[in-house]
């Protein structure tokens, strides 16, 4: 909501600059966005450039049919001659004039004397356009005939105006409005409120008003008034010049002064033209099926059962509280007017929003449910602005409601608001606050909650907010006394940052990558109903997918040495409401098969584990060169998914975790020299290394400190279908040192082992 | 013989030496087994002759050492000064991956709150409309609800929207006291530009204990901000709306290009906002079963990303998920 200052200034009377003010809200009330300067720069005696004048005279320009020659009293005893283009006034006229010098909002340099068409020109009658005040430029400003000529302008109309753009946080729809604005800030800045207190004009030759509100939930209030001999034209400056500041647009006079109650008030207001009301009464009711509505945007709506209406007994004449329609809009021919100041129910509101994909300035009020209570100064308000401006008579007058909510009432402990806050506010202090904010407080604090808070504050934390908010710049700041605290990563958490680090170390990347993505190896994936694109449609059950995309990228911006890794969660199905939430590691590196196991032979010995890999299948991997652990896979790459050789890895964290042991413990292998001893053995292509390294271990067994395979040679010297393995075995007691006749034994052993298993025959 | 005048031969001869081939002919000729000291020393009869001999022959030799010592110094000093590299060559490369910034964040804010007592959880990602909204004292028509914002899986399921859920969680598990953060992806209906992601990340904080106040909410929120953003920053709180916390409070940093003067990154207030936090609301402890009365807890829920964004200036927050290793090996 844009709230310029002069107006708000008008409500409350307070000692602070616009930056004090527009500070305190943002602390205690409501985010400003920021504060706007409008119109006439305020330097060098600038706004005394501009002044009211009258016109005394006019006449065609001898020289240019499209100009006027002025003579035009400013004050100054001799009248002016001013050279105008605008046609829209005669002698008489009382009009804003910026003299020569005055710097325009709308000119570069400052306007000067000058001839036009051999007719000298000494100032320049304004359009609203030229000083911030509208759109408009098609005529000059009328003025009331009232002011004397040479009065400032700036007394008259906001020509110098700051405008602070504010946001409400949901639940302060009372600061969608002037009074509530300056209610607030007369409460945090210790100001004083005059809010408007309009006379009820009075009804004459009154006529019956019939309103008829089917839905009591859904519209809880309703008061109709009549207006006959309304003379429907354009609004004064002034209101034309506050709703432009205001962020709207100005249309008639009795369209803009329902815009304007609404701006003061908060209460959006409705008016009809009554003679195209069949019926001339009102019934509020739901839509029926099929039913559609033309609203004032010119759309024709089909409306849903669950719409709320305003009818005239027969046909729908607006979507409650959001627009109204076209056929019963007020224009110019308008002489009798149905003014509507009512109250809806938020939920319902919102949702037929929703529905209709429409928002309005109403629509935006109602849907975060304003106070009932306020259609009756909205009401009185409109209708004294109507009668003012249009000589229209106020001739008839209702007020459907079955009784208006009770202000409740909460029971308060200034000591517990100290508390919470962690300042002692003292209790004369908070019981000020609460009185300036609107709150009714007993001396025994049972505070009675005002009706424009009502739907907020319900509760006695609620109420502490009040008073947390206003001193909430002076609240030290503290830490909590924490004597139960224990602060360390649970084992999972601290492994996760080991994987991360050694990936890291080992050469790799850390990727992120979307969790839902187009599609997913898993035809039971879970599928969102309405994703926002059919890229980000499934919930995935593997991270490798995303982590070639990731190459695929880096390979297209010139990188070569891609290796990439993510840590992220995967989505598995589980037949239960939720799907089962893992953790895994995946990574994606250039390179084959011997590249990808090397990176994860480094993270298992980092974890202390053993890396135990068996032959597998994953459709993501190439056939013959895809494993698997006891924590998942890893392989080279399928070729068709990345142009190159890859590999790629994924694990699940928690069974990869599972066999971390809690603590490494000592072993001996200091005391006692290892026997170092190398064999090779020729056996069958088939026979995978990894049973051989496996049968020597059992073999030798617990003497056997490490057995490795360090070389496979195949050639002639070994034959066809047959390989040369190279193992690199350590014996080692932590007890004794070996003897060389035992370590040949144990050598002997493994040989024959070997031989038995898999028709090994060592190679001299 | 002369011995005073030998020595003083010899020892002229060993200092004279320019190389170690000249030494060693300067030792086989005062030391040699044809020398005149080795002659003279195998005639000696007398035990004071040897003695005066022996000595001069002892010293001759430490003269040569010392003299050896001398040269190989230099001809190392020679030879090292030939070796000379140009030390402005690039290394040998080493390869070092390197973790998302997001990552990084994460870390650093997990650590400064484990340095804190607080312990760290892990949310879950797929949550019901109970523990994302209901419990979380979401009102009816409160707008995350609607599927224009949320991503649901069907009526009573959703991708989170917040880490907030967590809070239900850790309380439902645990007695208090409870200081906890909680770190992970959310989701949200945004079509992606420059400042929004359909996922993200959040940082969930909750503090639930007896006599926590609002002042320890920003005295925790306060420090949390100068970790990461510096100890000569500013902080500014004021009050917001969550359906979670009341009072709720929206936590700001002065600008850390215009210092508080005002620039375009700040909108030219001089602050710029960081996040939501508050005081627990009441209803969440009577979902959970805690005592309200008893207890009084804060709880913040801000954006890594944003922390990113204000921090390291990047420019659009779609590059921190195309994983661009220009962008990746920056941080």
């Amino acid at each position: 909501m844009r709230a310029p200052l002069s107006w708000l200034r008008e409500y409350v009377t307070v000692d602070a600059s616009t930056e004090e003010l527009a500070r305190r809200l943002s602390v205690s009330a409501l985010e400003v966005d920021r504060i706007i300067d409008v119109g006439v720069a305020d330097i060098d005696g600038n706004l005394d450039r501009f002044l009211v004048g009258r016109v005394l005279e006019v006449v065609p320009h001898p020289n240019a049919d499209r100009l006027r020659v002025c003579q035009v009293d400013v004050g100054e005893g001799d009248a002016r001659q001013i050279v105008c283009g605008a046609w829209n006034f005669d002698a008489g006229a009382t009009v804003a004039v910026a003299l020569p010098g005055a710097l325009l909002p709308t000119l570069d340099v400052p306007l000067d004397e000058r001839e036009l068409r051999g007719r000298l020109s000494r100032g320049m009658i304004l359009a609203e356009d030229e000083v911030g005040l509208g759109p408009d430029h098609a005529g000059i400003m009328l003025l009331p005939d009232t002011l004397e000529p040479g009065t400032p302008l700036v007394d008259v109309l906001p020509i110098r105006e700051q405008v602070l753009d504010v946001t409400p946080t949901i639940n302060r729809v009372d600061l969608l409005s002037m009074v509530g604005l300056a209610r607030e800030v007369a409460a945090l800045l210790d100001g004083e409120l005059h809010p408007p207190e309009p006379e009820d004009p009075e009804v004459v030759d009154r006529e019956p008003v019939e309103v008829v509100v089917e839905d009591p939930e859904g519209c809880p209030r309703y008061i109709g008034r009549v207006f006959r001999d309304v003379s429907v034209g354009p609004s004064p400056q002034w209101l034309r010049s506050r709703l432009h500041l205001a962020g709207m647009r100005s249309i008639s006079n009795v369209v803009d002064v329902t815009n304007y109650v609404m701006l003061v008030y908060g209460s959006p207001l409705h008016a009809f033209d009554r003679s195209k009301l069949s019926g001339g009464r009102i019934v509020v009711r739901r839509a029926r099926p099929g039913e559609a509505l033309r609203t004032l945007d010119g759309v024709l709506r089909e409306l849903d059962p669950r719409d709320l209406l305003i009818t005239d007994g027969e046909q729908p004449v607006a979507l409650a509280a959001i627009m109204g329609g076209e056929e019963s809009e007020v224009g110019t021919e308008t002489t009798e007017v149905l003014l509507e100041a009512a109250n809806f129910e938020p939920l319902g509101i919102l949702r037929s929003s929703e529905r209709h994909a429409l928002r309005t300035e109403g629509s935006n009020r109602w849907e975060k449910g304003v106070d009932p209570h306020l259609a009756e100064p909205a009401a009185v308000l409109a209708s004294r602005l109507i009668v003012d401006l249009s000589g229209a008579r106020l001739t008839g007058h209702v007020d459907v409601h079955s009784g208006l909510p009770e202000r409740p009432v909460v029971r308060f402990r200034p000591t517990r608001a100290s508390r919470l806050i962690g300042m002692e506010v003292a209790e004369a202090e908070q019981r000020a606050l609460l009185t300036r904010f609107g709150f009714d407080v007993s001396p025994e604090w049972e505070v009675t909650v005002p009706t424009w808070r009502a739907r907020d504050v319900t509760r006695e934390v609620d109420v502490i907010e009040e008073v947390a908010r206003a001193v909430l710049d002076r609240v030290p700041h503290t830490m909590p006394l924490r004597r139960h605290v224990r602060g360390r990563l649970t084992k999972e958490q601290r492994l996760r940052r080991v994987v991360e680090d050694v990936l890291v170390g080992a050469g790799l990347s850390e990727a992120y990558t979307w969790s839902l993505v187009a599609s997913d190896p898993r035809p039971d994936a879970i599928r969102l109903p309405d994703p926002m694109s059919a890229d980000q449609a499934v919930l995935r059950t593997t991270i490798v997918p995303g982590l070639v995309a990731a190459a695929r990228t880096a390979l297209d911006v010139g990188a070569d040495a891609v290796r990439l890794f993510e840590i992220a969660r995967v989505y598995l199905p589980s037949g239960e409401r939720l799907p089962e939430e893992r953790w895994r590691v995946a990574g994606v590196v250039r390179g084959g098969y011997a590249t990808v196991k090397g990176v994860l032979e480094t993270l298992y010995g980092a974890l202390h584990l053993e890396l135990r890999v068996e032959r597998g299948e994953h459709p993501l991997l190439h056939p013959g060169k895809a494993a698997v652990t006891a924590a998942g896979w890893l392989g080279e790459l399928h070729p068709t998914l990345l142009e190159g050789t890859w590999g790629a890895f994924e694990l699940d964290l928690a069974d990869l975790f599972a066999a971390v042991p809690e603590r490494v413990v000592y072993e001996d292998v200091l005391t006692y020299p290892a026997v170092r001893q190398d064999i090779a053995v020729v056996v069958d292509e088939e026979v995978e290394v990894g049973a051989l390294v496996d049968a020597a271990r059992e073999a030798g067994g617990t003497l056997v400190r490490e057995a490795r395979v360090f070389d496979v040679y195949r050639g002639e010297q070994v034959g066809t279908g047959q390989k040369s393995v190279a193992i690199h075995l350590a014996f080692q007691s932590p007890e004794r040192t070996l003897t060389d006749e035992e370590a040949a034994e144990l050598r002997e052993r493994i040989v024959a082992a070997l031989a038995e298993r898999f028709g090994a025959r060592l190679r001299s | 013989m002369n011995p005073t005048e030998l020595e003083r031969r010899a020892l002229s001869a060993v200092s004279a030496a320019a190389t170690s081939d000249e030494l060693e002919r300067a030792r086989v000729e005062y030391l040699g087994r044809k020398s005149e000291l080795k002659l003279a020393l195998r005639q000696v009869r007398d035990r004071e002759t040897g003695m005066t001999l022996n000595a001069l022959r002892e010293r001759l030799e430490r003269a040569i050492a010392e003299r050896e010592a001398e040269l190989e110094r230099a001809e190392l000093d020679r030879r090292l000064a030939e070796e000379r590299v140009d030390v402005t060559m690039p290394g040998e490369p080493v390869p070092r991956g390197h973790l998302h910034l997001i990552t990084q964040i994460r870390r650093e804010v997990e650590d400064i709150f484990l340095g804190l007592g607080y312990t760290v959880v892990d949310g879950r990602e797929v949550e019901t409309t109970h523990y994302n909204f209901d419990a979380l004292n979401f009102p009816p028509g409160h707008p995350s609800r609607s599927p224009l914002m949320t991503l649901f899986l069907d009526e009573e399921t959703v991708l989170r929207t917040e880490t907030s859920p967590s809070q239900i969680r850790t309380m439902e598990a645990q007695e208090p006291p409870v200081y906890m953060v909680s770190l992970g992806r959310v989701y949200r209906r945004d079509t992606p530009d420059a400042t929004h992601t359909p996922i993200f990340h959040q940082v969930e904080g909750l503090a639930v204990d007896e006599g926590i106040t609002l002042g320890d909410l920003l005295g925790t929120l306060d420090y949390l901000l100068k970790a990461l953003f510096g100890e000569d920053r500013s902080t500014d709180f004021r009050i917001h709306h969550f359906p979670f916390t009341e009072p709720s409070v929206e936590a700001y940093v002065s600008c850390h290009l215009c210092d508080g003067s005002g620039c375009t990154v700040c909108r030219h207030s001089g602050w710029i906002e960081v996040g939501g936090s508050g005081m627990v609301d009441p209803n969440l402890f009577d979902v959970v079963g805690y005592d309200k009365e008893r207890y009084t807890g804060f709880a913040f829920g801000w954006g890594l990303e944003r922390i990113a964004v204000l921090r390291h200036g990047i420019p659009d927050l779609r590059e921190l998920w195309r994983n661009d290793p220009r962008l990746l090996e920056q941080f």
